[in-house]
């Protein structure tokens, strides 16, 4: 027993620190411009919770399309993919899933919620085609980028909460929670990543591609499908590039594949494409 | 001869913390203990955030661990982070809120702002629940890799 004390104790005192800097609370109190250490870096569950919530918002704005058969197929694909990727594992598991809405697009929420329309799944011809759209989404996810949507000044004015304000029911953490989501959601749905954020995903997704086995030039047939549907003024994939800038460097980066290994998920392909 | 000991046990209490670099703890709700350095192979024991493990080696991404009954397995980088022992890990604070939740409460994306979220209109978070419970389990996307000749 006093053996157990004494480990508390030392655990203490070595290593408690105060949850909340003080040093920065005050710095912060003084005005309203915020040195920029006060900013938090967003953790895994922070991020879980932020993606909990624009998947939600998502699913406010779009019909979910509850075909669980479907949805337990875009899962596997993706999952294999997630497990190929830079970041296998995530906080509460990668979650795939479709809208019931007639345009080509496809969305990531943080912490890996993806959402891919009915437009989009229609427009695959083969399960190399659907991993190609999963690919891209999940290079964001790797890469944070949904997070990024969110304007710095939101997690600064974090920083500027006491204690007593963050614990107890602070409607300006709650301010500040809201705008986060309108960020992510208005960039998903409306305003769209930098082209260089776009190029990153494409090449990445190529990779990606490989390193699980499906045939990296399904993006590029992917994408001229797109192209497609662009020059007869249609919507597809609003918030990114033009699909014919997006094949010009997709184009010149796509690594051979065995066409064979590729007609090898034919058969499961067109078990799919019949409840589509 | 109590003091002696006292001050022992703070040399190695300190000495501990040093070597904490071995330390990891998980950092996502749901992993796996896995026999080989590979996610399709046997689980070893399930995982869930905030179990400690102590590293062993390194291969690749991957980390050779064991964890707190000694079993050893490998589990990926993604899975865990660095282990900070913290008040909250040893004792709860008052009102039963650790320091790790306080810090968390101070930046809001959190579980409490969720449940106000869930009364604003256009957010539809009982699709989310369905959307969320869709799992793969590890059988089965090692039989669809194998069935699609995947890698
Ligand atoms: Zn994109």
């Amino acid at each position: 027993m006093k053996k157990l004390l004494l480990a508390a104790m030392c655990a203490l005192l070595v290593s408690w620190k105060p949850p909340i800097d003080l040093g920065k609370v005050a710095k912060a109190k003084k005005g309203a411009e915020l040195v920029a250490g006060a900013s938090h870096k967003i953790n895994e569950e922070e991020e879980y919770h932020i993606g909990r919530a624009v998947a939600a918002n998502i699913l406010g704005q779009y019909p979910l399309w509850k075909n669980g058969e479907l949805t337990r197929y875009l899962n596997l694909i993706g999952r294999i993919l997630a497990l190929r990727s830079g970041r296998p594992e995530i906080y509460g598991g990668y979650h795939f899933a479709m809208l019931d809405a007639p345009e080509a697009n496809a969305f990531s929420a943080p912490g890996g919620i993806i959402f891919l329309t009915r437009g989009i799944v229609a427009m695959a011809a083969d399960e190399d085609e659907l991993a190609a759209v999963l690919a891209h989404e999940i290079q964001h996810i790797v890469v944070k980028d949904p997070l990024k949507a969110i304007r710095s000044q939101r997690l600064k004015a974090l920083g500027t909460f006491t204690a007593g304000e963050a614990v107890g029911s602070s409607s300006g953490a709650f301010g500040v929670f809201q705008d986060s989501i309108m960020d992510i959601s208005g960039t998903l749905l409306q305003k769209g990543y930098s082209r260089g954020q776009e190029k990153d995903a494409d090449l990445g997704a190529l990779k990606l591609l490989a390193a699980a086995g499906y045939d990296p030039g399904a993006l590029l047939d992917m994408l001229k499908k797109i192209q497609a549907v662009e020059k007869k003024k249609l919507k597809a994939f609003s918030a990114h590039p033009s699909a014919a800038k997006r094949i010009a460097y997709v184009g010149g980066n796509v690594a051979a594949a065995d066409p064979a290994l590729r007609r090898a998920r034919a058969a499961r392909f067109e078990k799919f494409a019949a409840g589509r | 001869m109590k003091k002696e000991l006292l001050f022992t046990f703070l040399l190695a209490a300190a000495a501990l913390a040093l070597l904490a670099g071995n330390a990891l703890v998980v950092q996502v709700l749901r992993s796996n203990l896995s026999s080989k350095p590979d996610f399709l192979s046997a689980s070893l024991s399930p995982l869930q955030k905030g179990d400690r493990l102590e590293r062993i080696e390194t291969q690749g991404s991957w980390y050779l661990v064991r964890n707190a009954r000694g079993a050893k397995g490998y589990i990926h980088q993604s899975a865990v982070t660095a282990s900070k022992v913290t008040l909250g890990s040893i004792a709860p604070g008052p009102k039963g809120a650790s320091p790790d939740e306080l810090a968390l409460a101070a930046k809001g994306f959190d579980e409490a702002n969720e449940k106000k979220l869930r009364n604003s209109k256009g957010y539809n978070f009982s699709d989310l629940n369905w959307v969320m419970e869709q799992e793969v389990a590890v059988p089965a996307l090692a039989q669809f890799i194998r069935d699609g000749r995947l890698k």
